[in-house]
């Protein structure tokens, strides 16, 4: 009989020795290895990092490895000889996986075969990273003994973590008086003094106002993107995070506003020139109007509908502005130029600080309208179809006129942000509203709450601020979210910041159907 | 012998409750709608005529060559679709989910065939009257076999690891959550696919014989219309696989299993059917026929990119709905018929070659507008709708 450490071990080996080529063959371990480097503090974007943070890189991989494959078993006991062939074997296994591919790449490159002809991402340069800069021979029996010796490092370390009770004791002490501080009634009655909390309010309401004045052009273009996609962020949470239902073509209407408002604005194609004030309301209404149009014959049929259908309309969309039979309406594949800034009393303000206090001000606004809509009738409404469909009925709910009413109010928002986005671009052009934006809201919508607003603003910072931070993923990002999309679904499908409801209606989500188990 | 007797008096009851609503504002409503999907379809249906019509007759800017032309490359299109399409109504018949990352696993069935093709070029196999031969032209209908056989084997591999790490594990999930994940895998896939391979497209090397522009020639009113090998080749292939689906799904005991967690997986499984297996086996089947669809469309189209997948697995989708979601005759005709549409259809409304893709859309959302069961498709279940 096998034991089950070993198996495993194996398991966990295979899995991680997949990851580590694949990472490999798309060249992720240069960027990996660079990323390391950042948290140094060395900015090594575009040269070769140095062999020390690929090391590093590597290591944690083998620890993660080793600390997954040696954790605390279910059914045997913890055992130090459990632990340690677990981690070793999953240690190894990974380290052959790499071995071989590093030793079978090495001498490609040595024969002078370019493997870049089918695998464009596996640079010379990324080889030799990948082999310590050594012989193939050698760098691959190195790379094997790195991820060994890390995971055997990892599984003793965590053994050790785990079962001494010195440490076990440390850091529940440790934790205590962190929660105990925290919890503690001097500080909750700071937190919940009246006056405290309008200084909070104040102190952030001066951030805001002094922050887009000192920071400069390009933190204002950033967090001005992070602006608008919390306002779609915000909308989409309308439809998908309240009613339940998935609109995966949601950039259509982000596409309705931003060139209804171009079209009404810019001197060409049409010349109408009109004011940003009233193009914006006609520009939100358009979408709104779009919303309803597309919401009529489908929101009584289920949900999957839905979202393919205006996934056809995002794309019917996208084609029909690139296409010469729309050319002279829409101006074509080039785009709409010179699109109006806003103006108040004849003084226009378009300096980026101006428009980053308009995006504050419209995701103030939108937070606040968002707030209402949750706590009131409608709201639960919403819930109440997101939760059964069919008890929302019986309870006297109109579910379609709910759906309809959610996905145009979505739609709305979706036209704001796309108003805010023309303008601020002063450029509207198809290219803008391809099928990557809706991804992203839904992407920032699920990591960062389904259906909770603080959650939307720390998915738009998490998903459209951090990438800022770390270009070097870039390349990677879609990758990443498609994989943060699976592992979200199955680790935590209610977001980091989840929806906090009522203790009914929590009660009601986790057992829906009552008795049924 | 009483207990016999009140059992079925209760299912009649409720049946009763079921399918009548009491409430007659419900029914006029229900009326209403059914009057007004009507409408609009008659309304559309008479509008598309008048304008094909118009086209045809009237104005005859095509000769029959083209027609002919059009409708064979629609029917070649169509059998692809209708091999994807298969894949969805199956994994839809059995778990209700739309697999959106089904075209990417198109898409990996096309990069195995490319690549199959590749490989199979640098062997050399001389032989005296040519010594340049490769192994690809030197024994072109073993390697379009071994294509095959690679491109199925790797979208099959990949339809199965998708339902055992993405989707199984959220069998008892809301519905919303699988969709999620799908689009997840969807993304996921294509990127991946684009770093490993790069972004650009790639020429499909065919072996010389099933040459793209190689085929038999027919004179249609005056002009030449070129049957493409590769097309034919296609159009035969996918209709013996749809045949052998057909056969498998109602003659064998696999088949009769998945017919049997469809319409119930409680029940199925109470009368000894593995439900996991057969889930597995259904993912399974449906990336080999998708796999075999991207294996042609390389030979076919003779380009293969990243992307390859996006737009013939939504359209394929397009067609499982038009035939009726979950009904297999349904994917079928609905794929050859989107095929043809598609392939037609720009020129007979006299609209411009670049907005093909915009007509399958429109065909989703009018088949949802106007008949949303499809084409063969039975009134759904309230579970299904």
């Amino acid at each position: 009989m096998r034991s089950s450490a070993l198996d495993k071990g194996l398991r966990t080996g295979v899995i991680f020795g997949i990851v580590i080529v694949t990472m490999f063959l798309i060249g992720f371990t240069v960027t990996g290895a660079g990323l390391v480097g950042k948290i140094f503090g060395v900015s090594s974007s575009y040269s070769t990092p140095s062999l020390v943070y690929f090391s590093l890189f590597m290591i944690l991989i083998g620890v993660w490895a080793g600390a997954s494959a040696s954790s605390r078993p279910l059914v045997e006991a913890d055992t130090w000889k459990r632990a340690l062939t677990a981690g070793t074997s999953a240690g190894a296994v990974s380290g052959l996986f790499s071995a071989v591919v590093g030793f079978i790449f090495g001498e490609l490159i040595a024969n002078k075969i370019d493997p870049r002809t089918y695998l464009p991402s596996v640079s010379p340069e990324s080889i030799q990273l990948f082999l310590f800069n050594q012989s193939p021979l050698t760098g691959s029996l190195m790379l094997f003994a790195v991820l060994t010796a890390s995971g055997l490092a990892a599984a003793a370390l965590f053994f050790f973590l785990r079962n001494n009770d010195s440490v076990k004791s440390s850091a529940r002490k440790a934790s205590e008086s962190v929660w105990g501080t925290i919890r503690s009634e001097r500080v909750v009655g700071i937190a919940q003094n009246k006056y405290t909390r309008y200084a909070a309010l104040l102190a952030f309401a001066a951030i805001l106002i002094i922050l887009p004045r000192t920071w400069g052009g390009y933190w204002n273009y950033v967090f001005g993107t992070v602006g608008i996609y919390i306002i779609l962020g915000l909308g989409l949470n309308i439809i998908t995070g309240w009613a339940g239902q998935l609109v995966i073509g949601y950039v259509a209407f982000f596409a309705v506003g931003a060139y209804t408002f171009a079209l009404l604005t810019a001197p060409e194609p049409h010349h109408l020139m009109m004011n940003f004030w009233v193009a914006l309301g006609l520009g939100v209404l358009a979408a709104g109007i779009s919303g309803l149009l597309i919401g009529l014959p489908i929101l009584n049929l289920r949900g999957d509908y839905l979202a393919i259908v205006t996934l056809g309309f995002a794309e019917i969309i996208r084609i029909l502005l690139k296409s010469d039979l729309m050319t002279p309406y829409t101006a074509g594949p080039r785009g709409i130029r010179d699109i109006a800034g806003p103006s108040l009393f004849g003084k226009s303000f378009t300096s980026d600080v101006d428009f980053m206090y308009l995006i504050i001000i419209a995701v103030l606004v939108v937070t606040f309208l968002a707030n209402r809509l949750q706590n009131s009738r409608t709201g639960k409404a919403w819930f109440a179809i997101n939760l059964d469909e069919t008890v929302a009925r019986a309870t006297g709910v109109n579910a379609f006129a709910s759906k309809l009413l959610a996905l145009s109010l979505s739609a709305a928002v979706a036209g704001l942000a796309g108003v805010l986005f023309a303008s601020r671009n002063q450029f509207s052009g198809p290219d803008d509203h391809a099928l990557m934006v809706s991804i992203n809201v839904i992407c920032l919508v699920i990591v960062g709450g389904i259906g909770n607003i603080p959650g939307v603003f720390l998915g738009a910072f998490a998903l459209k601020g951090l990438p800022e931070i770390l270009r070097e993923t870039e390349n990677y990002r879609l990758l990443i979210f498609g994989v943060l999309l699976i592992v979200m679904m199955r680790l935590r499908p209610e977001g980091f910041l989840p929806a906090r409801r009522p203790e009914l209606e929590k009660a009601a989500v986790q057992n829906p159907l009552g008795e049924e188990a | 012998m009483a207990a016999a007797v009140a059992i079925p008096s209760i299912t009649k009851r409720r049946h009763y409750f079921m399918d009548k609503p009491t409430s007659t504002s419900t029914q006029l409503r229900l009326r209403l709608e059914r009057y007004i999907r009507m409408f609009a379809g008659i309304v559309i249906g008479v509008f598309l005529l008048w304008r094909v019509y118009n086209v045809i007759v009237l104005q005859q800017n095509f000769g029959a060559d083209t027609w002919v032309r059009f409708g064979l490359s629609g029917l070649i299109l169509g059998g692809m679709y209708a091999l994807i399409a298969i894949g969805y109504t199956l994994v839809y018949g059995i778990m209700f989910m739309i697999n959106f990352a089904h075209g990417e696993v198109m898409m990996l069935g096309a990069f195995g065939g490319f690549f199959t093709f590749e490989i199979l070029r640098f062997i050399p196999a001389p032989t005296i009257a040519n010594p340049d031969l490769n192994f690809l032209n030197a024994h072109p209908f073993l390697s379009v076999f071994l294509a095959f056989l690679v491109g199925i084997f790797i979208s099959a591999m990949a339809g199965y690891f998708l339902e055992r790490i993405a989707y199984r594990p959220l069998r008892k999930a809301p519905r919303l959550i699988l969709l999620i994940t799908a689009i997840g895998a969807s993304i996921f896939l294509q990127n991946l696919a684009m770093l490993l391979f790069g972004p650009q497209r790639k020429n499909v090397v065919n072996p010389d014989i099933l040459d793209r522009g190689a085929g038999w020639i027919v004179n249609v009113s005056g002009n030449d219309v070129l049957i493409s090998y590769t097309g034919v080749f296609s159009l035969v292939l996918s209709t013996l696989l749809m045949i052998g689906l057909y056969i498998l799904v109602q003659r064998t005991k696999l088949g009769r299993a998945m017919r049997a967690v469809a319409s119930d997986k409680n029940t199925a499984s109470l009368m000894g059917v593995d439900v996991d297996d057969v889930i597995s086996k259904t993912f399974i089947i449906s990336g080999a026929l998708a796999g075999a669809a991207g294996v042609m469309w390389g030979i076919h189209m003779g380009l293969v990119n990243h992307y390859t997948g996006f737009l013939p697995g939504i359209k394929a989708f397009t067609a499982a709905v038009m035939g009726g979601i979950g009904n297999i005759p349904g994917a079928m005709l609905g794929g050859m018929l989107l095929g043809v549409v598609e392939a037609i259809g720009p020129a007979a409304v006299g609209i411009d070659f670049q907005l093909k893709d915009v007509i399958a859309f429109s065909i989703l959302v009018l088949v949802l507008i106007v008949r949303p069961s499809g084409i063969l498709g039975e009134k759904l279940s309230e579970e299904k709708l």
